[in-house]
């Protein structure tokens, strides 16, 4: 049983963009618009997850996971002592790693300009006019 | 002893003769060849992954460490090395006679007094685990299903599927000769070596289909072995080549053990490698340099695995690291990346369509290939996406490490370009990088513009260390790079005020509305 598998883009991924169109000070969340979501399955590991916590933007996090239907019961405000509950550290990884959009685009917030999603790779290359 | 008729009676379990000795009670030394400059980094990895301290024949590409014969699965895991060999012997001050024929005539003497046992049992033992070992390169992909289990054991492969059509269509692109000469080291034989590789490399995967269904060697119990000495010299005080050496030390080898020489299809290579007053004889346990692993979908650069591994080494992923290749090409570095560093987070990206297709092909075949051997995790940690590198869309500050491969402006790119480019490059990758434990490991051949692009960033980046390295044939560096504790703004401002003011004391030593009169005092 061979599946095809294509890469997609992550939510952890999503975490760190930000809209670069010139003259945009509030670029960042893009918004995500997937017409085609696929769940993948990634090695689960503690410490990769307990250490990511601080260095993405939860709410941002949450919001995608919600935009793309997989919030599931993951809650929207980050329990205080969270690296000691793997329960909680496993939908974390769940939503940051195993969520992947294939298809779609990312909208910036403050332009509306929208970068695309083929196959899971956003192209994110601006137009002459744009830079 | 083994003198005489040779025969490799090797058995299906692996199980040596009564006569010669089990691999856990006796060390060999193993020499490898590694990208040149990374030679610490290669010790490194010997020394981790199977505790064995490495001698290093620094600029040279070559390392030597000892250890048990039954590690030989585990040696053959390192990530760092090109090609392998079994020592021999090693000369370290060999004195060569004064005239040609008496200095051959001795490399012929040699032959019969080298002590060929045990090096020549851990060849028989790398048969084995060679004979499960799976095709890596596209256009050579043999019918043989069987494949080396992730430690080495060599337990009865279960035969795998037959590969998706879609995937045995993936053409390997460019994968040169030179490369190779310049990975198995100096010398007039091994560029030789490296085009007989090449051919080698055919016949081999025709044998593997030959001997596929498990039915290992029966037809080479019976036949002879075929041999071939390879021999690299370098230094100016010999009075022989390395053909001649290779000949006649190869005429001896044969006389000794009745094997019967054969440049193509060989089972046993012999390796004589002189290196001024340095004579290591050995036997070779990798056919094809190992450099190739993973990349299935080649690009007109693809950077060679085992340099992409030494680079990352030198960052020293940690878990939840979020390493960017924002100049991916066809995906080397952020690919190796993920497989031997699986805690940490990868991005790659380029401008190139082409590029980006490239590297989602070769991350696709490594998914599938370990969806196939059923294992249940099977995904990596890695991401695609293209841009532009001096308009990346990642928030500032964001990023633990940025590992690339800089446009040479030889192969790729210009001069002139990169004039423009490196600058550009470095500020976009100080501003996502994470202030103060931050860093950067970037590859190119072009030193002259990237000193200067770096200490125009003198406020973002600052230098760290820096290793020579050969890439097909070209004299480049790696540079790591450490971030500065200052944030991304408040460098730009401070390095905008100092530009400014040194306009501004200019302008003062000038004076106010001097035409072309004499530079006033100052």
């Amino acid at each position: 049983m061979l599946l095809l598998s294509y890469l997609r883009m992550k939510l952890l991924t999503h975490n760190m963009l930000t809209s670069h169109v010139k003259g945009v000070t509030k670029g960042y969340p893009l918004l995500i618009k997937a017409t085609e979501v696929k769940l993948t399955d990634v090695d689960f590991n503690s410490e990769f997850v307990s250490r990511m916590i601080p260095k993405i933007e939860w709410s941002v996090l949450v919001e995608a996971a919600d935009t793309l239907g997989h919030l599931n019961d993951l809650p929207r405000d980050l329990p205080p002592d969270y690296e000691s509950s793997e329960d909680f550290l496993r939908k974390v990884h769940h939503v940051l790693l195993e969520v992947e959009v294939l298809e779609g685009n990312l909208k910036c917030p403050e332009s509306g300009r929208e970068f695309p999603i083929t196959k899971g790779v956003p192209n994110m290359l601006l137009n002459e006019d744009e830079v | 002893m083994s003198e005489g008729r040779h025969e490799a009676p090797v058995k299906r379990d692996g199980a040596l003769a009564d006569e010669t000795p089990s691999p856990d009670s006796f060390s060999v030394v193993i020499g490898a060849t590694v990208p040149t400059g990374f030679e610490y980094t290669a010790a490194d990895e010997v020394r981790e992954k199977l505790g064995a301290e490495s001698r290093i024949s620094k600029d040279r590409g070559r390392i030597y460490f000892e250890v048990r014969a039954d590690s030989l699965p585990q040696v053959h895991q390192l990530k760092s090395v090109d090609n392998l060999f079994v020592v021999v012997k090693e000369f370290p001050d060999y004195h060569f006679k004064d005239t040609k024929e008496e200095t051959l005539e001795e490399f012929e003497e040699l032959a019969s007094k080298l002590p060929w046992l045990l090096p020549l049992e851990v060849w028989k033992l790398n048969n084995t685990l060679k004979k499960r070992r799976s095709r890596r390169k596209g256009v050579l992909r043999a019918a043989c299903p069987g494949e080396i289990s992730s430690d080495g054991r060599k337990g009865g492969a279960k035969p795998e599927p037959q590969r998706d059509p879609e995937s045995a269509d993936s053409v390997i692109e460019s994968n040169t000769a030179s490369e190779r000469g310049a990975a198995s080291g100096t010398g007039k034989g091994s560029s030789a070596a490296a085009k007989e590789e090449s051919q080698h490399g055919d016949v081999d995967s025709e044998e593997e289909t030959g001997d596929s269904c498990e039915s290992q060697d029966e037809g080479k119990k019976s036949e002879l072995l075929k041999f071939r000495v390879t021999c690299s010299r370098a230094g100016e005080k010999h009075n022989f080549t390395s053909n001649e050496a290779a000949r006649d030390f190869g005429g001896a080898v044969q006389d000794f053990f009745l094997w019967k020489p054969d440049m193509t299809k060989f089972d046993i290579e012999v390796l004589l490698n002189i290196h001024n007053e340095e004579v290591v004889v050995g036997i070779s346990l990798t056919e094809e340099s190992l450099h190739r692993r993973n990349i299935t979908h080649f690009g007109p650069t693809t950077l060679r695995s085992t340099l992409a591994y030494g680079m990352l080494r030198l960052c020293d992923p940690l878990p939840s690291d979020v390493i960017i290749d924002p100049m991916c090409g066809s995906g080397a570095i952020p690919l190796e990346g993920s497989i031997e560093w699986p805690h940490s987070f990868f991005i790659s990206g380029d401008n190139n369509t082409l590029a980006t297709n490239r590297t989602v092909n070769n991350i696709n075949y490594i998914h599938k290939k370990r969806q196939n051997k059923g294992s249940s995790h099977w995904g990596l940690r890695i991401d695609t996406l293209q841009w532009d590198i001096c308009r990346l869309p990642i928030r500032t500050g964001s990023v633990d490490t940025i590992v690339t491969d800089m446009p040479f402006g030889k192969r790729m790119g210009s001069r002139k370009k990169n004039w423009d480019l490196y600058p550009s490059c470095l500020k976009e990758m100080g501003r996502i990088c994470r202030p103060e434990t931050g860093k950067a490991v970037l590859l190119t051949q072009d030193k002259k513009c990237f000193a200067k692009a770096v200490s125009r960033m003198g406020h973002l980046w600052r230098r760290s260390h820096t290793v020579w390295v050969n890439v097909g044939g070209l004299h480049a560096a790696v540079y790591l790079l450490k971030r500065t504790a200052l944030a991304f703004e408040k460098a730009e401002a401070r390095a905008n005020l100092k530009t400014k003011s040194t306009e501004e004391d200019e302008e003062e030593r000038r004076g106010p509305e001097v035409s072309d009169a004499a530079p006033g005092d100052t």
